[in-house]
């Protein structure tokens, strides 16, 4: 447990703060994680094609949900790419939304396979 | 203790329900503004609450305002949690009516305690609330009998004529006065005297309706309005309410006491127009002719410009038989 723990606290997701958040109540970790599983691939799907259709709108509304969804399970990097997105997406600059999307695409793309890592670990 | 919880966010809500059930919390979640405000409204709805700043419907300042505007209710403690950081956000946070914010991603333990401080608050209005209650109570009731007393019974009388003068019913007046009470303090003393009081006071409460006011106008003079009386049974009512004292013996530390009660009784339909001072001065007049009278006995006042048969000798009051 120990050895996982240290290999997860990297910047990606900081497990740390999370288990501290939730009292190191394990059944709530699962319980958030589960709900990201959901949540997160709809969310993001829908922001793609709020990007393509440069609704900005929904792009801002969307990056504000995927920031406090991130922030609060720990993935720093992930939540800063999001407020950036949400950023982005309020002052109108059309033209970098896409590269906002690319950008948190990839840190989430980093961020799932330690969430796997993490639940297959406590589910073992 | 019930906190409302506001945030469209799944895993965030998830999260503070938890943090919160685990400290004691009775949590009520929500998705949207909407929900929120509607929860807050409800009687005996939560009035701690966590929202969220941005969600569908209205957003946590705009739930802010809006509670800050309904009258006369308890006062809600309101933390807005925001993932917004900068000082004007803060303000703006601050100035639509929320105690507090906290921004996302919360620590627990600062959230928590938080919340401790919005309880004491709560705590410290409730205090204010029970102290400002038990003051309009002295301010309206005599002490000594808890009943209304002159000046709030007055008021509910005027408020009653308005009333039932607009919707054509009858309100009717009972000026009542313990006969020889005199006698009875200067016999057995003014704890026996005020005993007689007390139980007076009860028993005419026992003897109207709940919506009926029963108030204390004077030393040992009982004032009862009957709201929405039927002017057909009216003199029986006022029988039955004299008769509720003189019927049973009032017990008392020296010993078990026969008393009787005079009455003047007023019709308000009878008078429509008349003022409540000229009404009370009516049902005074009628209340002295029954004293007059020989007392344990009630007079119906009549206005003398009325059409109908008068008794010669009494051309203001018309005695009862009894």
């Amino acid at each position: 447990m120990d050895n996982c723990e240290q290999g997860l606290s990297e910047p990606i997701w900081n497990l740390a703060e999370l288990l501290e958040r939730v009292d190191h109540d394990q059944e709530l970790l699962r319980d958030l994680l589960n709900i990201f599983k959901e949540d997160f691939p709809r969310t993001i799907r829908s922001l793609e094609s709020a990007v393509a259709a440069k609704d900005l709108k929904t792009c801002a509304r969307l990056g504000h949900t995927l920031k406090g969804m991130l922030a609060s399970l720990g993935a720093t990097r992930a939540a800063a790419a999001a407020a950036s997105l949400d950023l982005v997406a309020s002052s109108g600059e059309t033209a970098s939304l896409k590269e906002s999307l690319d950008t948190l695409q990839r840190e989430a793309a980093s961020l799932l396979p330690e969430l796997d890592a993490y639940m297959a670990e406590v589910r073992r | 203790m019930k906190i409302l919880i506001a945030d469209d966010e799944a895993l965030s809500r998830r999260l503070l329900e938890k943090t919160l059930e685990r400290v004691g919390y009775e949590v009520i979640s929500v998705e949207n503004g909407k929900q929120a405000l509607d929860e807050l409204c409800k009687p005996g709805g939560p009035r701690l609450a966590l929202l969220d700043w941005i969600m569908p419907e209205l957003d946590g300042p705009a739930v802010c305002r809006a509670v800050r505007t309904r009258p006369e209710q308890a006062y809600v403690y309101m933390v807005l949690l925001t993932s917004k950081g900068s000082k004007e956000e803060t303000v703006l946070g601050l100035e639509s009516g929320a105690d507090d914010y906290l921004t996302k991603p919360f620590n627990a333990e600062e959230l928590r305690a938080r919340l401790r401080v919005g309880e004491r608050i709560l705590r410290l209005e409730d205090r204010l609330v029970e102290a400002r209650e038990n003051m309009r109570f002295r301010a309206t009731h005599d002490p000594l009998t808890s009943l209304l007393n002159r000046g709030a019974i007055m008021d509910l009388l005027a408020r009653e004529l308005h009333r039932s003068r607009r919707e054509e019913k009858t309100t009717l007046i009972l000026l009542g006065d313990i006969d020889h009470f005199k006698r009875v303090n200067d016999t057995f003393g003014h704890v026996v005297g005020d005993e007689v009081l007390v139980e007076t006071a009860n028993r005419l409460l026992s003897a109207v309706r709940s919506y009926d006011f029963v108030g204390r106008y004077g030393g040992e003079e009982f004032l009862v309005v009957l709201n929405n009386c039927d002017p057909a049974f009216a003199r029986t009512r006022a029988e039955e309410i004299r008769k509720c004292i003189s019927s049973r013996e009032i017990r008392t530390a020296k010993g078990p006491l026969t008393l009787t009660m005079s009455f003047g009784v007023l019709l308000s339909s009878e008078w429509a127009l008349k003022t409540i001072e000229e009404l009370l001065h009516e049902v005074d007049i009628a209340l002295y002719d029954a004293k007059a009278a020989g007392r344990d006995c009630l007079r119906v006042s009549k206005p003398t410009t009325q059409p109908g048969p008068t008794p010669d000798s009494l051309p203001h009051t018309m005695r009862l038989a009894h």
